[in-house]
């Protein structure tokens, strides 16, 4: 799409986009939200980048490869830290207590943050590949 | 204890691992990662079989919430044992698709085996489950993977097949949905244990509800495990994927929806509040069905896989028959046949696999006089079609006969003329095939003794099965006794 | 009568799934198929939630410290549902990625002509 409005509009607003999705994925455990809400705004700043800027740009940014990468990284460490709070309490097990936390702090959430995190990207890089998956044909 | 949660830390094992396929370029490391994750589990489902012989039932609570406000597994020895087929039967298809997997498609292997270990994993998660929802969603993440695998060699035919598997599994699973609802909203729980306690109390007041939800579950879960009219999915499915992929969708997939019906029918509802309504019945007719229907239908097709996939139409009738019954025997002996079953398809389809794979014909009039050629693998073949048929020792004679006593037991002389009927239909179309290769006299012209025959250490695998489907039969006393024990 | 009309709910959603369900079912083309699919999901989560809604209570965030559980309506049955959602989409993606290959392969998305097309 070549309209100079786009760009510039665009330009301005995704990094915004993002920010917003970035607050609300952090804020997850502190206010209505979470990591699929917020990956899927991120998602959609994604999709207005590839559907401005054209294919070429997106794929030097956005690359197939990267993307997946990423996806599988964090959908590892999900399978991992859940995987160690199941286990030890399930088992009865108390090796390393992770903090319960204070209502309120940002920061004392305990696995919540880490766990809305992947959460986010995994969900961000899924709705950019539905789109791509529709929009193109294929991935 | 840690080895209390070996169940779980199998499911979890399996899931993380086959996210780390995609990270690495090449396809043999994602093929060995497969292969070893798998056999790492086998083993410790047979170290956590060996834990419950010795000290009894695990419930086990995922995460730090007790038993009817959090996720809990159950793993008596009956899950046990099938978890341990389970794992067992997809490692030695996974062995045998290292050899042979590129000669049936060129590309996308690694997500061929990135697919399977997300279903072993969740068909795992169906059968430890001791929660509803819990179950549902693996049924869906099942569900998703199985048509993955179906689709992958990305030809006219999968993609077909898959749609039509795909649209009537979200149908049943949509009825399965449907049937959590109601059940939620009557007892208000979600745990398996705690449903039952609270239907013992209040059936009386919702009689209609609860008969609803039965069929709900019924109809929905026999959608995915090929009751008789509501297979027309299952011969397209099973036919047109790989070797290795049909065992594990014939072997494993269907079975673990069944042992799912099973455990909804008599842990959540109790025999005796399903025995107030004529559902099992029902179970019983329609299983006598699929027994005679499909060994019919397998006899009109001229594609020897589409034979044996129509073939597990008819076995899974015998599973039904089994249910329907409605007594001890009747439900221990579809359990044993959900077992002896594993294990004889998935050897029937690697063979054939591999029979098509060095003749490359697939029709019934090419493999006339195969046996010349390669006699080991028919022979395995020919063992298989025998159990199917009920020769004495091997699994599928011993449930034949327990399934006629339990049904003289039950009182049901009738149905003893279906289990005849059947196994005289399976010979019908299973002795034709294997004389037919082994004597055809027209073919053998030109053929040379063992000369397509495969490498020895490629049929290692397939050899272990059939050692497996001897084992099964010979130790089926203990087998079925320790079933009988656990039963619910 | 009395039942149905009091229950508005739950009756609308068993509707909902009659009709998502014969619509899954009876129709040939596929797109519906896959619409009537979603129906019958939607029917779902209303009768999932509407079994966990109570007339008059707020939804289940804390804001004082000391509230209680009568407050509150019934959070379970929103928390399932965020699941059943999530799948839902997942079997949406999935089933029209592969209508678009079946496209690509038959020329057509009617169900009954591609079962005419057999190729042995």
């Amino acid at each position: 799409m070549n309209s100079k409005i786009l760009f510039e509009v665009s330009r301005l607003v995704i990094p915004f986009i993002q920010v917003f999705g970035a607050y609300v994925i952090l804020h997850g455990h502190l206010s209505p939200g979470g990591g699929f809400a917020g990956g899927t705004i991120i998602g959609a700043s994604l999709i207005l980048y590839r559907v401005i800027y054209g294919k070429t740009e997106a794929e030097e940014r956005l690359t197939y490869s990267k993307l997946l990468s990423l996806m599988c990284i964090s959908l590892i460490a999900y399978g991992i830290l859940k995987g160690y709070s199941f286990i030890t309490g399930g088992s009865h097990l108390e090796v390393f207590n992770i903090p319960i936390g204070t209502p309120g702090k940002l920061l004392s959430g305990g696995l919540i943050l880490p766990l809305n995190i992947c959460i986010g990207i995994v969900v961000s890089v899924v709705i950019y590949f539905l789109f791509k998956l529709f929009y193109e044909g294929e991935i | 204890m840690i080895i209390k949660s070996f169940p779980l830390l199998t499911i979890i094992f399996l899931f993380i691992t086959s996210f780390t396929m995609p990270l690495f370029k090449k396809d043999v490391i994602s093929k060995r990662l497969s292969f070893i994750t798998l056999s790492i589990s086998s083993v410790i489902s047979l170290i956590s079989v060996i834990y419950i012989k010795f000290n009894g039932e695990i419930y086990y609570r995922v995460g730090h919430w007790d038993a009817p406000w959090g996720i809990e597994l159950h793993v008596g020895i009956i899950e046990g044992i099938i978890g341990l087929v389970f794992t067992s039967v997809a490692t030695l298809a996974i062995w045998y698709s290292m050899f042979s997997l590129e000669r049936s498609m060129k590309e996308r292997i690694g997500f061929y085996y990135l697919l399977i270990n997300i279903l072993i994993g969740s068909l795992l998660g169906i059968v430890y489950t001791n929660d509803l929802f819990n179950a549902f969603v693996f049924i869906e993440v099942s569900t998703i993977a199985a048509c993955g695998i179906v689709v992958i060699k990305n030809k006219k035919e999968n993609i077909k097949a898959a749609l039509k598997y795909l649209i009537l599994s979200i149908l049943g699973s949509g009825l399965v949905l449907m049937g959590i609802a109601f059940i939620y909203s009557i007892t208000g729980n979600l745990n398996m244990t705690f449903i039952h306690n609270e239907l013992i109390k209040i059936h009386g007041q919702y009689q209609s509800t609860v008969l609803i939800t039965l069929v709900l579950f019924t109809i929905g879960l026999g959608v995915k495990s090929a009751m008789f009219p509501l297979h027309t999915w299952l011969p397209d499915a099973h036919s047109n994927s790989p070797a290795s992929a049909s065992a594990i969708l014939s072997g494993l997939v269907l079975k673990a929806y069944v042992f799912l019906l099973i455990k909804i029918l008599f842990r959540v509802f109790g025999l005796e509040i399903i025995s107030q309504y004529p559902l099992l019945d029902l179970i019983l007719i329609l299983g006598s069905a699929g027994m005679i229907m499909g060994s019919v239908l397998a006899i009109l097709q001229r594609n020897i896989k589409r034979v044996i996939a129509y073939s597990s139409v008819a076995q899974m009738g015998y599973i039904f028959y089994g249910i329907g019954l409605g007594n001890e025997l009747g439900l221990a002996m579809a359990i044993y046949h959900i077992i002896g079953h594993a294990l004889t398809k998935s050897t029937l389809f690697l063979s054939v696999g591999s029979i098509i794979e060095q003749t490359g014909n697939h029709k019934l009039t090419d493999l006339r006089g195969v046996g010349k050629e390669m006699p080991v693998t028919l022979s395995i073949f020919t063992i298989g079609a025998f159990s199917m048929v009920g020769i004495p020792i091997l699994p599928g004679f011993i449930s034949k006969w327990y399934f006629a006593l339990a049904s003289i037991e039950a009182g049901k002389l009738l149905y003893l003329g279906v289990i005849l009927a059947s196994s005289l239909l399976n010979a019908l179309y299973y002795f034709p095939i294997v004389i037919n290769s082994f004597f055809g006299e027209e073919n053998l012209k030109g053929r040379v003794y063992m000369s397509k025959n495969k490498p020895l250490k490629e049929l290692v695998p397939v050899l272990v099965l059939t050692l497996l489907v001897f084992l099964i039969g010979i130790f089926n006393k203990g087998i079925i006794d320790a079933i009988r024990l656990d039963l619910f | 009568m009395q039942g149905i009309i009091t229950n508005y709910f739950e009756t609308g959603a068993i509707i909902l799934f009659g009709v998502g369900f014969v619509t899954l079912l009876l129709h040939n083309n596929l797109i519906k198929k896959i619409i009537g699919m979603n129906i019958m999901d939607t029917a779902i989560f209303l009768f999932f939630i509407s079994k966990g809604y109570i007339e008059g209570r707020e939804a289940p965030i804390v804001k004082e410290i000391n509230a209680t559980k009568e407050g509150f309506v019934n959070p379970l049955p929103t928390g399932l549902m965020l699941t059943g959602i999530v799948v839902a989409v997942s079997m949406t993606a999935f089933a029209l990625a592969l209508t678009i290959k079946l496209y690509e392969k038959y020329g057509t998305i009617e169900l009954n002509e591609i079962m005419k097309m057999r190729s042995d």
